[in-house]
């Protein structure tokens, strides 16, 4: 047995929890969740099958902790774990599973094939086997927190930058993006690049919310390769900015997995969080709920569609905030069928995008997505994550869709700003609250 | 001591090593660690434990059960099959003494299972890709409880077939543990992680 194998191994028995165990036994091997799949909905070759993926992983786990798998291996399919089979392993569970768990939902066990792929993941990591992609981008985001210094000036200036541009949208001269304003309410975690500062800074700014801006950004590569030491550092260095702050809560960017982590995973790995996590998704359904933000759904005249991304909507229980918003800033909203849980997968998420060699492998599996828009003849589709956008841009590019991707704050930004150049005042006026001393 | 007390013996042991076994399994599970989800909910977990046990078994509740209907009634009536050959055995030592209208039901009810079987086994030969999931253990589990029912069936026809039906018993209590027929033990695990999930996330239930 490699060293490779053994350290695979290692994590993989580190990994076996009730949870995973119980994902890898109850099987049955009925085959209905082919079909659920976007990859085999695509390609319908066996192997894209989720049971079919997951067995790469049950075949060596039966070989380990089955008395019938030990003696009689050939009875149960079992056989031990070789470099070979980690290559292959890696093609499926980096390459042909987004972990969107739509096989999951249609599974009469209920298997989490995505835990089993993301043990797979967590194995071929420690075992050298991931993408290097993805090791270098999760590797960079860490080298950036250890040497902020030298990037915060590089950074605050770029903020300068967006900052006037948000004066001359708003028209208030002073409109600010503060940036860590000690006493502030909210730490707004963007995505790296202005489109998921400066949407957001406008709205923040007409809610009058106290706010300031995260020094890092909310994507989190340690994430995709299901290593929770590199997943921690990254979202560490934004949970000990919101404790050093002293925030009541932390909105995040439209991204899918940043919302998974932070939300959902984060609050295992640290101690209480003494603020709550929510996408800024939830925060504009409150506040076009509440009435704070004028509207003008005529700034949004196209046919508009939504994309409801695996880990905001099936896995994270955003789904009627999107279409709340919707509604208030379309002129024309559209849904795909199927739709909410039972969206299909864009085909590039979990990292997919990010590798450029499976540009093809993404694009074949996006089929299902590119029929699903098609479908409802919108000329835009929006989407809440920023990996499902590059996808979906893609897409339009390789099969001629002809629609533009747009994110869902970009839609509420033109709705409120074609509102407020007409003075149309909002239901409820906001508080306006300094944004503190100019950095 | 005759050769159907004999076989009823057996069949005692077979449940104490199917039991123990299911047991042994249990313990392997149980003894893994469990890592309670601490992130704040937005949903109450309880709703989605139960939508996972109801609703969430319903054939409308899912796009697969909904698309493939008839292989849904096929399994369920393969699992009601089962549980009507796991009362059959139960009862039988009573067969003699039970009411006349209990055996064409159990005819029926075994009847059905046993064919819900046989057409399980023919799909998992003769469809592609579900050959291409299969071990030799998927046929054999299959095989073995489906010739159970159907000997479940042979014994309220006729009860003669009394010897080969708790022989066929004997064989399917000790191959629970040991086959793919133990997922039905961690059946209960999955539906109730899966209803944990979404319910905490207010997705399901």
């Amino acid at each position: 047995m490699s060293e490779r194998v053994q350290r695979a191994l290692a994590v993989f028995e580190r990994s076996l929890d009730r949870r995973l165990l119980t994902a890898l036994e109850v099987c049955a091997r009925c085959g209905i969740c082919a079909e659920s799949c976007h990859v085999f909905a695509a390609e319908p070759d066996f192997r894209h099958a989720p049971a079919a993926k997951a067995e790469a992983v049950r075949r060596f786990y039966r070989r380990l902790h089955d008395p019938i798998g030990r003696w009689f291996p050939w009875w149960v399919g079992a056989k031990d774990l070789t470099e070979a089979d980690l290559e292959e392993l890696a093609e499926i569970a980096f390459g042909a599973c987004t972990l969107c768990r739509r096989c999951t939902m249609n599974c009469p066990m209920g298997v989490d094939t995505a835990l089993i792929m993301r043990a797979a993941r967590a194995m071929l990591t420690a075992a050298g086997k991931a993408p290097e992609m993805l090791m270098q981008l999760a590797d960079a985001a860490i080298a950036r927190e250890e040497n902020l210094e030298f990037f915060r000036e590089f950074y605050i200036n770029q903020i300068r930058d967006l900052e006037r541009e948000l004066q001359e949208q708003t028209g208030d001269p002073d409109a600010r993006i503060p940036v860590e304003k000690a006493g502030a309410e909210i730490l707004y975690v963007a995505l790296s690049g202005a489109h998921t500062i400066l949407p957001a800074a406008i709205l923040f700014h007409a809610v009058g919310a106290n706010w300031t801006l995260s020094m890092f950004e909310a994507a989190n590569y340690g994430y995709f390769l299901a290593d929770i030491q590199r997943a921690r550092a990254i979202a560490q260095r934004i949970v000990n900015e919101a404790r050093r702050l002293g925030v009541k809560e932390i909105i995040l960017a439209e991204c899918g997995h940043a919302y998974t982590v932070l939300r959902w995973e984060a609050p295992n790995w640290f101690e209480d969080f003494p603020f709550r996590v929510r996408s800024i998704i939830e925060a504009a359904a409150e506040w076009i709920q509440q009435g704070r933000l004028p509207l003008d759904p005529s700034a949004n005249p196209e046919p508009v569609t939504y994309h409801d991304s695996c880990n905001l909507g099936r896995n994270g229980g955003l789904l009627e905030e999107p279409r709340i918003i919707l509604r208030a800033v379309v002129q024309d909203f559209r849904e795909m069928t199927p739709n909410r849980a039972e969206n299909f997968c864009c085909g590039g998420g979990a990292g997919l995008v990010a590798v450029p060699e499976w540009y093809e492998k993404r694009m074949r599996a996006g089929r299902r997505k590119v029929e699903q828009i098609r479908q409802t003849g919108a000329r835009v589709v929006v989407a809440s994550c920023d990996n499902c956008r590059l996808q979906l841009g893609d897409l339009s590019e390789y099969y001629g869709l002809g629609v533009r991707v747009s994110g869902l704050m970009d839609l509420v930004v033109n709705a409120y700003l074609a509102a407020h150049r007409r003075h149309v005042p909002a239901p409820v006026a906001p508080v306006r609250v300094p944004a503190g001393e100019p950095f | 001591m005759s050769t159907t007390a004999l076989w009823g013996w057996i069949v005692l042991i077979a449940l104490g090593l199917g039991i123990g076994g299911l047991g042994w399994r249990l313990y392997g599970l149980l003894a893994r660690p469990y890592r309670p989800d601490r992130a704040p909910p937005r949903g109450p977990a309880w709703r989605g434990v139960v939508y996972a046990f109801t609703w969430g078994m319903m054939p409308w509740a899912k796009e697969s059960t909904r698309r493939h209907l008839l292989p849904y009634l096929r399994g369920v009536l393969f699992h009601l099959g089962i549980f009507a050959t796991l009362a059959t055995l139960a009862i039988s030592p009573w067969r003699l003494s039970l009411p006349a209208s209990i055996a064409p039901a159990g005819l029926v009810l075994t009847g059905i299972g046993a064919a819900g079987g046989l057409i399980g086994i023919m799909m998992r030969i003769f469809d592609e890709r579900l050959r291409a999931l299969s071990h030799p253990d998927d046929y054999a589990a299959v095989a073995l409880v489906t010739v159970w029912q159907a000997a479940g069936m042979a014994f309220w026809a006729d009860p003669r077939w009394t010897g080969a039906f708790y022989a066929l018993s004997a064989l399917t209590l000790i191959a629970i543990p040991l086959t793919k027929i133990r997922h039905c033990l961690y059946f209960f695990f999955s539906r109730f992680f899966f209803g944990l999930f979404y319910g905490r996330r207010a997705v399901l239930g």
